[in-house]
């Protein structure tokens, strides 16, 4: 019965069905994914190949997994994924925290509260590099200002950048510095949202200040956190800028991050290898992101 | 039963905050007015004379007006990569939030993809050079567009869900073509999120330093942010100078920043909500 | 000048079939109603005839021409929204003259049709402001508006009055019906409100999970309903429903009794049945009157008084409960016992199968 009356109504319509266009058309895809595709995907995908050849920019030799293994084997180039971990690890879990802190003080009743969100925010918007070479002169072990007070009771404060043991937690401390407004921002928007109700029936609970903290703001800011750590966790996996002004990977390679590495082997001429850095932080980011 | 803000916690956290963010901007501005002498003791003391319009001279004109050179490769690198997205994005996160197809999931991993995997730097060159667009303008510009896309499109994605549906077929049933109801309804609904949209994105590109790095290479080329990349060797002994470019290559952040802060902060979060 | 035709008309979604093969005849100038529960593919339907859902099989015929693939602005139809889709960035000047603006009307022509609309719905003094400006009824005027400029030969509604409170929904049903006499448009309104379609319409679409189960002017709806399904749906309170066992038939009645009442012989079409069938008479509540002979007898556990009539709930010696909305104030205990009486005319038959037996 459906069978017959499908096959009639077709015959009814002869060729004059055609399909009606959709209101939604494909083609307003086209455009973006022209620019898209050619200008990121391609690359992107042209690197798996690139990353496994000796490369002058005009031919390449296929050399299968040396790129990587060299990366794993000299010390100089092992250096930069620890680093990278390391900083990102850091930078994320700073800025969680101070994020939170922050967001939690300026959501409060608290005197001045429009000057200190600004303040707070305001560093983002500077250049990088800018910032980065300001600190690097506020850490100047003997003149920067950094030191300058604790020289004053006659303690020699630390060689921020120019101690190899320290130069990387010194740049992601500048990192934090930049970075923690919006991780505020993040959180701010994130305790806003959190209806009024919960903290009036954890009142009524007879829940102390600690207590909403702990059983309200904390799990129903859960998604806040999970956004401040992907971003921050990926954006200092990414990090260039601002290590390559304040340290260019050094003393030696001890602040060298993945991301410092291809631009050193880039600029050496070494493409393959360059290529296979970026490959490795690609991996590194895609396992990460599907944990 | 309000609580009466706390004097106590701001009486802390204000000097806190100003000895932390504040004081680092005082240094850029107290060394940019000073001399060549006095910059180089690095110390947080007053200039010891007004020596603000020298420095910015001496900036300016060095290197062939280089400074100049670059404000204005910058302006046409943010403006060009700004402008352009935000119809191409507006239009993929229409037809994302409006059609559902079995394709979707694969364009929202992409545009995921975009948002967190860094660009293969030396593959991308090698490209730019085999399309001609290497060392000149028109590739950085198209590449921060590239870049750029993701945000944009997730940005005006979640701000379409929100329109209703309704008001499309309203528009279908007025006699309105696809383009029609794109350009006539859709887009001008848009304006807040484009005007977050362009004002993030181009403090973005204003400051980004690693892209033009790359694939700008050349003095010619220059943006503000490798000025003060190529001028800190250069002015290694003259800090004065160096804190006088810091300090005129963030006036206009500054200004984006006085005038739009709102939308900043809005993006900051519609995007992180998203993404 | 145009009715419509619906030919076995179906939508599905993939696997999902909403719409079952609907068939259905519009006269120019009707005013029809489809009503059902939520989900039932009342607007799914509708949104097919205004060519915003693709249709699945059979056929469309808007006046003579099948409109299977026209588009919707070919189909000489306007449509007005549940939340009225005002475009939010134009005043009502342009949110009106949008369509005859896309169309490429004149500016004089359009300016006048505009005024003319307003004219109509007496909102001239609205024309330069936004639609948040405007309040919940002034938008359902702009809504209308937009439709009547294009002069359309079929109006279609969805929902329109749902978002409105109780006062304006009254007022603007009636103004609905006037601009129907007035235009002498087809008019085609869903709606899931018993009242509105009572109220309003010519003819009634009564729809369930997606095949219509009856259609007919709402007097013939109340008082003949086809099945249980409508019969339960149409008139509040709802009917009550009584299940019986058949005694005796008689040449065009049957003579029911079970538990609760004892034998009666109501007027039906006998011929499908047998004694000892079980069927379902319905009886409307307002067709119960107390009365002492009555030979319905049950326990009163819940009263209502309104003053002007009183609803009683009762609890039936089978433990069924019943509804009787008795005229005028009755002062009752719960748990008295009420003997109820009624015409065995006003009764309605179904078979085990939920189809009305009505005399022929």
């Amino acid at each position: 019965m459906t069978v017959l009356s499908e096959a009639g109504s077709a015959l009814s319509h002869g060729g004059s069905r055609a399909i009606r266009r959709s209101p939604y058309p494909g083609w307003f895809f086209l455009p973006a994914a022209l620019i898209y595709g050619v200008l990121f995907l391609a690359p992107t995908f042209a690197s798996l190949y690139f990353s496994l050849t000796r490369w002058t920019l005009f031919n390449s030799t296929f050399i299968g997994l040396d790129n990587f293994a060299q990366f794993f084997r000299e010390p100089f180039l092992v250096q930069g994924p620890v680093n990278t971990v390391l900083y990102a690890a850091v930078t994320s879990g700073l800025k969680v925290v101070l994020g939170m802190l922050l967001a939690l003080l300026l959501t409060s009743a608290i005197m001045g509260r429009g000057y200190l969100r600004s303040v707070v925010f305001f560093p983002v918007l500077v250049s990088t590099v800018g910032v980065g070479i300001t600190f690097t002169v506020l850490m100047h072990p003997t003149r920067g200002m950094i030191n300058d007070t604790p020289a004053l009771f006659g303690i020699k404060g630390p060689g921020w950048l120019v101690d190899p043991r320290l130069a990387l937690f010194s740049v992601a401390l500048v990192d934090v510095w930049k970075g923690v407004g919006p991780a505020t921002v993040i959180y701010i928007a994130g305790i806003v949202a959190i209806p009024k109700d919960y903290y009036e029936a954890a009142r009524i609970d007879g829940a102390t200040k600690w207590q909403n903290f702990l059983y309200v703001t904390l799990p129903l800011s859960r998604p806040a956190t999970a956004t401040v750590i992907i971003l921050s966790f990926i954006g200092g996996l990414r990090t260039f800028d601002l290590i390559w002004a304040m340290t260019r990977g050094g003393p030696g390679f001890a602040s060298d991050t993945i991301a410092s590495v291809i631009y050193k082997q880039y600029r050496a001429g070494f493409y393959g290898l360059s290529t296979a850095g970026n490959v490795v932080l690609f991996v590194l980011i895609g396992i990460w992101s599907c944990r | 039963m309000k609580s009466r803000p706390s004097i106590f916690l701001g009486i802390i956290a204000i000097p806190v905050s100003a000895l932390v963010f504040l004081v680092p901007f005082a240094f850029i501005i107290l060394t940019a007015f000073k001399n060549k002498q006095q910059a180089t003791l690095l110390d947080f003391s007053w200039p010891d004379g007004f020596h603000l319009w020298n420095n910015i001279v001496e900036v300016v004109t060095t290197r062939n007006w280089m400074l100049l050179t670059a404000f204005i490769n910058s302006t046409i690198l943010t403006v060009a990569s700004v402008t352009l997205p935000v119809i191409f994005a507006a239009m993929v996160g229409f037809v994302l939030a409006r059609r559902k197809t079995r394709w979707n999931g694969l364009i929202e991993f992409l545009i995921l993809a975009g948002l967190m995997i860094p660009p293969a730097v030396v593959p991308t060159i090698w490209l730019l050079q085999g399309i001609g667009l290497f060392g000149k303008l028109h590739g950085p510009v198209l590449i921060e567009v590239a870049y750029g896309l993701p945000f944009s499109i997730i940005l005006y994605r979640a701000f379409i869900a929100t329109i209703p549906r309704e008001l499309d077929e309203a528009a279908i049933i007025d006699g309105a073509r696809p383009f029609d109801v794109f350009f006539r309804i859709i887009l001008p609904l848009l304006w807040p999120v484009t005007v977050t949209n362009i004002v993030v994105q181009s403090v973005g590109v204003f400051n980004d330093f690693t892209n033009p790095l790359y694939y700008l290479p050349g003095n010619a080329n220059a943006t503000v942010q490798l000025t003060l990349y190529n001028f800190q060797s250069q002015f290694n002994t003259s800090y004065n100078l160096l804190f006088t470019n810091i300090l005129l290559i963030t006036i206009p952040p500054l200004l984006v920043f006085l005038f739009f802060n709102r939308h900043i902060v809005a993006g900051m979060t519609a995007g992180a909500v998203k993404g | 000048m145009a009715g419509l035709e619906l030919k076995s008309l179906r939508k599905s979604y993939g696997e999902v079939e909403v719409i079952k093969g609907v068939d259905l005849n519009v006269e120019h100038g009707e005013f029809v109603v489809f009503v059902g529960p939520s989900g039932c593919g009342k607007s799914t339907l509708l949104r097919m005839i205004a060519g915003l859902e693709e249709i699945t099989g059979g056929d469309l015929f808007i006046g003579d021409k099948l409109c299977n693939d026209v588009e919707p602005r070919d189909r000489g139809i306007a449509m007005v929204f549940q939340s009225y889709a005002l475009y939010p960035h134009m005043s009502v000047y342009d949110n009106v003259g949008f369509g005859l603006k896309l169309a490429g009307a004149p500016t004089d022509v359009r300016d006048r049709k505009v005024r003319e609309a307003a004219r109509i719905l007496q909102m001239e003094h609205l024309l330069d402001r936004k639609p948040s400006q405007l309040s919940g009824g002034q938008r359902q005027r702009v809504a209308i508006g937009r439709a009547i400029v294009r002069q359309p030969e079929v109006f279609l509604f969805d929902e329109p009055l749902s978002n409105l409170d109780a006062a304006l929904r009254v007022d603007m049903r009636m103004e609905l019906s006037k601009l129907h006499h007035d235009t002498g448009a087809t008019m085609i309104y869903v709606t899931h409100d018993r009242v509105e379609a009572m109220t309003t319409a010519d003819k009634i679409v009564v729809l369930n999970a997606g095949v219509v189960q009856q259609v007919g002017s709402p007097i013939e709806l109340y008082q003949r309903p086809a099945n249980l399904f409508v019969a339960g749906f149409i008139g509040s309170p709802k009917m009550n429903f009584v299940e019986l066992t058949v005694e005796k038939l008689g040449p065009d009645s049957v003579t029911v009794s079970g538990k609760d009442i004892g034998p009666t012989t109501v007027p039906a079409d006998p011929t499908s049945l047998k004694p000892g069938d079980t069927v379902t008479p319905g009886i409307r509540p307002h067709d119960l009157t107390d009365q002492s002979s009555g030979n319905l007898v049950g326990e009163v556990s819940l009263v209502e008084r309104l003053g002007n009539e009183t609803n009683v709930s009762l609890r039936l010696p089978s433990g069924a409960a019943r509804l009787a909305v008795l005229d005028g104030d009755h002062e009752l205990r719960i748990g008295q016992s009420l003997p109820l009486a009624f015409a065995p005319d006003r009764a309605v038959i179904f078979n085990k199968s939920g189809i009305a037996l009505h005399r022929k």
